[in-house]
């Protein structure tokens, strides 16, 4: 019997300790909470670039800012905080999780992005020389941007870069091609040339995936045939004689919480969120 | 023949253990090697900065070591106290019928994958801590409150068969001496099991400074160092998952550093397990 009132006496405890932290007053509190992605991220990257976080001194993200590893745990960071802030790629994009704002009132449709009106979108590019472009390569390049190849992208989340793209008929070339650059196009390319090895079988394609920067590197000296970008390539890199192609588009979903009141931000107070300038959403004005 | 089985299994034995310690040695080897010239490359200074900015050159893990001992901190404060006085209960209170349900249920805490603490942590202690303190939620506290969740069962593991383990007579004399139970559990045998205590609370440490997943969803990786109790930070293991996957040259280096300063605390931790463990015998 002393024990069952021992037993009782704790439950009690129990559900009095709950009902405290229930009854705990909700402190109102609008200070944003920053968040990122992890450093090295091609998504971080992209973002700070476009929205002028990174200057000449580097990357100026918040010390402040939450990292998220993830794109799922960006959206269920910033769908359990009514004061977040976050990014991810529009494909991965949850309207029941998250509300993505406008961008200097262009809200982030694959429509805008392809119009170029929305303003964090980035290319991904392939670019070659004409003259080191051999009939396979050239080939390759007319599956990717072929009915067919633009289905994949568009399957992979990203926006077709074509319109009223032509079906690709197999060419039953055979031989080798190198790719070489950005690790986020990578992941595109491997399925593109997994697809069009299916209709080509006899080809070899060797895709390595060490950066935007040296992929471009590399086909400017011509170790690769096809160099891979997710990034608008500079005017010093065209003036070597690249030609460049964009194959899909990603835009990046700037989110915040579903009953944040904010519904447009502009790059500029994107910007200073996230350098930590603006701490608060009341300071936005 | 029998003759010849004997002496080929004994070398079966010698090989697996041989075999576990050539495993530590190539992972202190590799670690070390590759390691510590990063140290110097990147300069101590640096390294032991307060500053991690690797785009830009910077790689100081000191606040991601403060980190990691907060966190701990935090877990033995609230994992310890529970976690022993459940196995002075579960050894020494608790009703049979209790008990069968009891017992299983730790050994299940100990079984539940660090991934699925740290979905609790993220849609149950996190939202909590939100409401209750007008931050985000993510930090030293929520961290720390799931990190002292996850060490029960690594605690009670190891002090309940220590409590167990106590000679009965110790018992029954305190009794014959007039004592009450709970007077003679808690003043002979909990201190005759001190060093099997010890053991968890060593152990609980050893599992709370090492566990990442959980960790990486529930404190905010914040690269800064931490300031107060709600405030985010990021471990040493967090840093290292983090950033691995798109890290290249001198910044993969330094994560590799990182995971060396995280070892020789393990060792530290080792270290001071087995003197806590001489020093008991001896006495």
């Amino acid at each position: 019997m002393n024990v069952w009132k021992k037993m009782a006496a704790f439950a009690m405890a129990g559900l009095m300790s709950v009902s405290l932290f229930a009854g705990c007053g909700k402190t109102e509190n609008n200070k944003i909470t920053v968040v990122s992605r992890e450093e090295g991220s091609g998504t971080r990257g992209a973002f700070i670039e476009l929205m002028g976080v990174e200057t000449d001194a580097g990357d100026q993200t918040t010390k402040d800012a939450e990292i998220a590893n993830s794109t799922s745990l960006v959206q269920n960071t910033v769908s359990g905080n009514k004061n977040a802030i976050g990014y991810l790629s529009l494909g991965a994009y949850d309207s029941k999780l998250v509300k993505a704002v406008s961008v200097d009132g262009v809200a982030p449709t694959v429509e805008n992005i392809k119009k170029g009106s929305y303003a964090v979108s980035r290319p991904f590019l392939i670019c070659y020389k004409e003259e080191n472009l051999t009939e396979l390569g050239k080939d390759f390049v007319s599956f990717i941007l072929s009915q067919d190849g633009q289905k994949i992208v568009e399957e992979k989340g990203y926006i077709s870069s074509v319109d009223n793209a032509e079906a690709y008929t197999a060419s039953g070339l055979t031989g080798k091609l190198s790719l070489d650059g950005s690790t986020s196009v990578g992941p595109l390319m491997e399925v593109l040339a997994e697809k069009y090895r299916e209709v080509n079988p006899d080809v070899v394609i060797d895709i390595q995936q060490t950066g935007s920067g040296s992929g471009i590197t590399a086909a400017i000296e011509g170790s690769c045939e096809i160099g891979m970008s997710s990034r608008n390539l500079k005017d010093e890199e065209i003036a070597k004689g690249l030609t460049h192609t964009a194959i899909a588009l990603d835009g990046i979903a700037v989110v915040v919480h579903k009953d944040n009141g904010v519904d447009n931000l502009t790059q500029e107070q994107i910007q200073k969120i996230y350098t930590g300038e603006v701490t608060a959403w009341n300071e936005l004005g | 023949m029998a003759k010849f089985r004997e002496t080929a299994m004994r070398y079966v034995f010698l090989l697996s253990a041989v075999l576990c310690i050539a495993c530590v040695a190539v992972i202190c080897m590799y670690l070390l090697g590759s390691g510590i010239p990063t140290m110097f490359e990147i300069g101590l200074d640096n390294f032991f900065g307060t500053t991690w900015q690797p785009g830009n050159g910077n790689y100081g893990i000191f606040p991601f070591i403060v980190g990691s001992i907060y966190v701990t901190a935090g877990a033995i404060l609230i994992g310890v106290p529970i976690g022993a006085l459940c196995a002075v209960y579960l050894a020494w209170f608790c009703p049979k019928r209790l008990y069968k349900v009891l017992n299983p249920a730790v050994r299940l805490m100990a079984g539940i994958p660090s991934i699925i603490y740290g979905f609790f942590g993220l849609t149950v202690l996190v939202p909590m801590i939100q409401s209750m303190t007008g931050t985000s939620g993510k930090g030293l506290l929520t961290a720390s409150l799931l990190l002292g969740i996850m060490i029960l069962p690594t605690i009670i593991g190891t002090a309940e068969p220590a409590l167990r383990a106590v000679p009965r007579p110790y018992y029954d004399g305190a009794l014959a001496l007039g004592a009450t139970h709970e007077r003679s559990v808690f003043s002979v045998v909990v201190p005759a099991a001190g060093s099997g205590l010890m053991s968890g609370v060593i152990l609980g440490i050893g599992r709370a400074i090492g566990e990442t997943m959980a960790v990486i969803m529930i404190a905010g990786n914040q690269t800064r160092m931490p300031g107060g109790l709600l405030d985010g930070l990021r471990t040493m293991t967090s840093n290292i998952v983090l950033e691995m996957g798109y890290s290249t040259g001198l910044h993969r280096q330094a994560l590799v550093a990182t995971g060396v300063v995280l070892f020789v605390f393990i060792l530290l931790i080792n270290l001071l397990f087995s003197l806590a463990k001489k020093k008991e015998g001896t006495e």
